[in-house]
């Protein structure tokens, strides 16, 4: 595990000294690139949520309604 | 671009884009139905079907150059077999004089299987958050803080937050950070049996619902030894939810970028759902109903009995969680990208869980894009879960909850999205900006599955 979290460091630490400028981003600004689920997304991380037993880690919602039905 | 391109770097900013140019507004609604065998309200099994249909609607106004207020506002109604048999029992029925009384006329029916007359078969969940963020100058720090109010009938939620990111490296990297509380209050209902019980004590079998009714042993036969001591009252009945999200997302290179996110979460107070029924397998079974269904009680075949509860699910006071994500997406060609997400799962009810999802949107044209997905996910049970009449009651916390069972899940979906940047179909003063529509089909190797149509529609002010 710690090989792994060691590796990732490196890798992430090479990456981000990689600078993509402004005018080369047109891929990136794509709206399909967006690190983020789509807002039509949302209604299904609900009953996700509802119906497993993990939750978080998704940028949606972690507490409040109690979830039960 | 062009508004990138006109920021500096520095503090010395001669002119900033606008975070928001002008009002967005969407419209998102959806349809979700689902069946299954295992329903949590009576002790893990029984029908699990559901409908419910929510819509949505968000505002994002620019308040300045620099903030922006988001104002969320859903309404959620259901109707749920499962949780109609809180009070299982039609043509009669009693939880104490409230809305799931339905008074005697004949004897008093009612089986898993099957969804009963009583109010709990459906309710309406009320939510509403608003969100606040501020942009500096140079569009590199961002902050923001919300408050959230979400209702229903037994449960009431309030939630407040913020958080705050930061690009750096070009805006190549942001480091973001924030933090949420939720206090919530249950205003708890529980299985007629045990609410008549708790109302009545020793002597609730000639009080209350059950003056007059029959209660059947195991054999069919008429019986008065049914006495759930075990069972109690919540005293209190709070839930306090905390949770802290980490999270760093770069530009890898010009077709990629990733993002990865680490929460810590903490859970409080009564995380037990106050009426779902747990059957223990060292106490003698008794029923209400029609003898002769007895036999085949845990099979839908069951057209008419109802075993009443030895007591309700009993967690853990406390719980904690660990989710570990990463999202990397990749944009393969004009027609193609792919996206990606993975997550690790821990928490110390003795839970793990992976998921991991793709989707493939490609564009059909310059207004069209349709994206196929696919989700898989596995969990481990937790340690309190165990089957239908398999727990012991000298178990200190048990639950037939399936939600918390091992199992794994497909999901596979469609969308297709329409997107019009030059807004020209207009209502009033706002332009449509784009449409998504999504199919979903979920398959739970337990036997539940799920179909859900999600809708969405936004629209700018011109």
């Amino acid at each position: 595990m710690k090989k792994i979290i060691l590796a990732l460091v490196v890798v992430v630490s090479a990456i981000s000294c990689n600078s993509v400028k402004e005018y080369d981003k047109q891929y990136i600004n794509d709206p399909d690139m967006k690190l983020s689920a789509r807002s039509s997304e949302r209604y299904e991380t609900t009953f996700q949520v509802y119906r497993e037993a993990a939750s978080g880690a998704n940028g949606g919602k972690t507490g409040g309604g109690c979830g039960c039905n | 671009m062009l508004g990138f391109s006109q920021v500096k770097d520095s503090t010395e900013v001669t002119y900033k884009k606008r975070v928001l140019e002008s009002i967005e507004v969407d419209f998102l609604m959806s349809y979700y139905k689902q069946n299954g065998i295992h329903s949590a309200v009576s002790g893990g099994i029984g029908s699990e079907k559901l409908t419910d249909l929510t819509s949505n609607i968000v505002v994002a106004m620019p308040l300045n150059d620099d903030d922006v207020l988001t104002i969320d506002a859903g309404i959620s109604a259901y109707t749920s077999a499962s949780s109609s048999n809180i009070n299982p029992f039609n043509a009669s029925g009693a939880s104490g004089g409230g809305g799931d009384d339905d008074r005697a006329a004949t004897g008093p029916t009612g089986t898993p299987w099957q969804a009963s007359s009583g109010a709990s078969a459906q309710d309406v969940y009320a939510s509403v958050v608003a969100n606040y963020s501020h942009s500096s100058d140079d569009r590199t720090l961002v902050w923001n803080a919300d408050v959230a109010f979400s209702n229903e009938y037994d449960y009431t939620s309030i939630g407040f937050g913020g958080g705050i990111a930061k690009l750096f490296n070009d805006k190549n990297s942001e480091v973001s950070f924030k933090v949420n509380a939720f206090l919530d209050q249950w205003r708890p209902i529980y299985p007629t049996e045990l609410h008549e019980y708790a109302s009545y004590g020793s002597g609730f079998q000639s009080n209350g619902y059950f003056t007059g009714v029959t209660i059947l042993d195991q054999n069919g036969n008429s019986s008065t030894a049914y006495l759930p001591s075990a069972y109690k009252n919540w005293e209190s009945t709070n839930r306090n939810s905390y949770s802290a999200s980490f999270g760093f997302s770069q530009v890898a290179t010009k077709k990629m970028q990733f993002s990865v996110f680490f929460d810590v979460l903490s859970q409080s107070g009564m995380l037990s759902t106050p009426y779902q029924r747990v059957y223990f397998a060292d106490k003698a079974n008794y029923y209400i109903g029609e003898a002769n269904y007895i036999p085949v009680y845990a099979t839908s075949q069951n057209q008419g009995v109802y075993q009443l509860a030895d007591d309700i699910e009993r967690l853990p006071g406390t719980r904690f969680k660990i989710p570990v994500g990463a999202r990397l997406n990749y944009y393969l060609n004009e027609r193609i990208s792919l996206r990606s997400y993975y997550r690790y799962y821990w928490d110390d009810w003795g839970v793990t869980s992976h998921t991991a999802s793709i989707e493939l949107p490609v564009k059909l044209s310059d207004k069209f894009t349709i994206y196929p997905s696919y989700r898989f996910y596995t969990q481990g049970k937790a340690k309190y879960f165990a089957p239908f009449e398999t727990h012991l009651s000298t178990e200190k916390y048990y639950t037939s909850d399936y939600d918390l069972s091992t199992f794994n899940a497909n999901q596979y979906g469609l969308g297709i999205g329409y997107t019009d940047i030059f807004t020209n179909a207009k209502i009033w003063k706002f332009g449509l900006k784009n449409i998504d529509l999504r199919f979903s089909h979920y398959d739970r190797n337990d036997g539940l599955n799920a179909n859900i149509v999600s809708f969405g529609i936004k629209f700018v002010e011109q």
